[in-house]
């Protein structure tokens, strides 16, 4: 496996179009959760030096939820539904309130709640974006149980770092952003939906995209 | 005196004569390794990424691994001045911050693996580990005194402990 650094501008074109159609699918399943109109950003396929990979997200000390998937099979990858942990909190609030018509606060819900509650938005969010990919390249595919954490954004990107540091320096990812709309003023849910194909998939995708 | 702080980013590797404080952020699987000599006033400080580069793509960084991180950290102890026999290590970092029930995802536990080949590198090389703070599934600052030769560990949800 050659390192993704000698991808050219048409080959990460192509994987950033997956991740446009994995992120129109995750964005639909949302907004039927949520039942609230989900604005997407444009995925944006990038190349990011492993070694700085804790500050590319924002401040690399901000505490984040995070649901982490792992998918094996014909494009075998890894998947990280990201939040800042005050939007994770909203959403939960705003999912219970949802399903029980009265407003809890977050800080009200036991933990083991709050993470099963996110644990299955990050779920949903993450099959709905790997569905879209496998159904285009037409390959199947087995979702993990997903893990979730609470921790600084750094240490939850070492996991990144550790799946690309054996191929190289450099870690390929294809990245988006998810916002909630027609929340209250000064009221914002958003969360970050990160592809980590695994390197070898990387080549399988570019062949089914003909673009080798 | 006042002690001035360098931060270490991922795979970094430094050593220094104190007054000088060592610091890493958010360490998750990557591990700090931290030695010194406090006769001769030297420290270093290794941000470890991955366990072994046998078979890896090499790299310019001699910190991302744990076997090619301890012999050069050792070697530019001694070459500042420390003495072998007095130079202590102590460790923190090597977190498992996802476990996925019944996947096989070997990446995950890539943290306890740092954990075990930097213990093995050092006591290769005759360095005592001297304290530690590994494993779990939790986040590490840490920052290392030269002035009193202590690491203080911050955890989320765990607050502040020195070793």
């Amino acid at each position: 496996m050659s390192d993704v650094v000698s991808f050219n501008e048409r080959q990460l074109d192509a994987i950033r179009e997956v991740g446009n159609i994995g992120t129109g699918n995750a964005a639909t399943a949302l907004s039927g959760l949520l039942s609230r109109m989900i604005h997407m950003d444009v995925p944006k396929t990038e190349l990011v030096s492993i070694y700085e990979l804790g500050d590319h997200y924002g401040d690399p000390l901000q505490i984040v939820g995070a649901v982490f998937v792992r998918s094996t099979g014909g494009f075998q990858c890894s998947l990280i539904f990201i939040q800042p942990e005050e939007d994770a909190q909203l959403m939960v609030e705003l999912l219970l309130k949802q399903q029980f018509g009265t407003f809890i606060p977050a800080g009200e819900v036991p933990q083991e709640m709050t993470d099963s509650a996110l644990t299955e938005v990050g779920n949903i969010v993450l099959s709905s974006f790997l569905n879209a990919i496998n159904m285009l390249l037409g390959t199947q595919h087995q979702i993990s149980v997903p893990g979730v954490a609470h921790d600084m954004l750094s240490s939850i990107l070492d996991v990144v770092a550790s799946i690309y540091g054996q191929m190289g320096e450099t870690a390929l990812l294809v990245n988006t952003e998810l916002k909630v709309e027609g929340l209250e003023e000064g009221h914002k849910i958003s969360g970050h939906i990160i592809l980590i194909p695994d390197p070898d998939s990387l080549e399988l995708l570019l062949r089914k995209l003909k673009v080798v | 005196m006042a002690e001035n702080s360098i931060v270490l980013g991922m795979a970094d590797l430094m050593v220094v004569a104190a007054p000088i404080k060592l610091i890493t952020l958010g360490l998750g699987s990557c591990i700090g390794l931290v030695v010194y000599d406090s006769f001769a006033k030297v420290a270093g400080m290794a941000h470890i990424m991955l366990p072994d580069s046998r078979g890896l793509h090499a790299s310019e960084k001699v910190g991302k691994f744990a076997d090619t991180a301890v012999p050069a950290i050792i070697e530019e102890m001694l070459k500042k001045g420390a003495v072998r026999a007095r130079i202590k290590a102590k460790i923190a970092g090597g977190a498992q911050m996802f476990s996925l029930p019944g996947a096989s995802a070997e990446f995950l536990t890539v943290g306890a693996k740092n954990v075990s080949e930097t213990k093995k590198r050092l006591a290769s090389m005759g360095i005592a580990v001297i304290a530690s703070d590994t494993g779990g599934n939790k986040g590490r600052t840490i920052e290392f005194s030269t002035s009193n030769w202590m690491l203080k560990v911050k955890t989320l949800g765990k607050g502040v402990c020195e070793i």
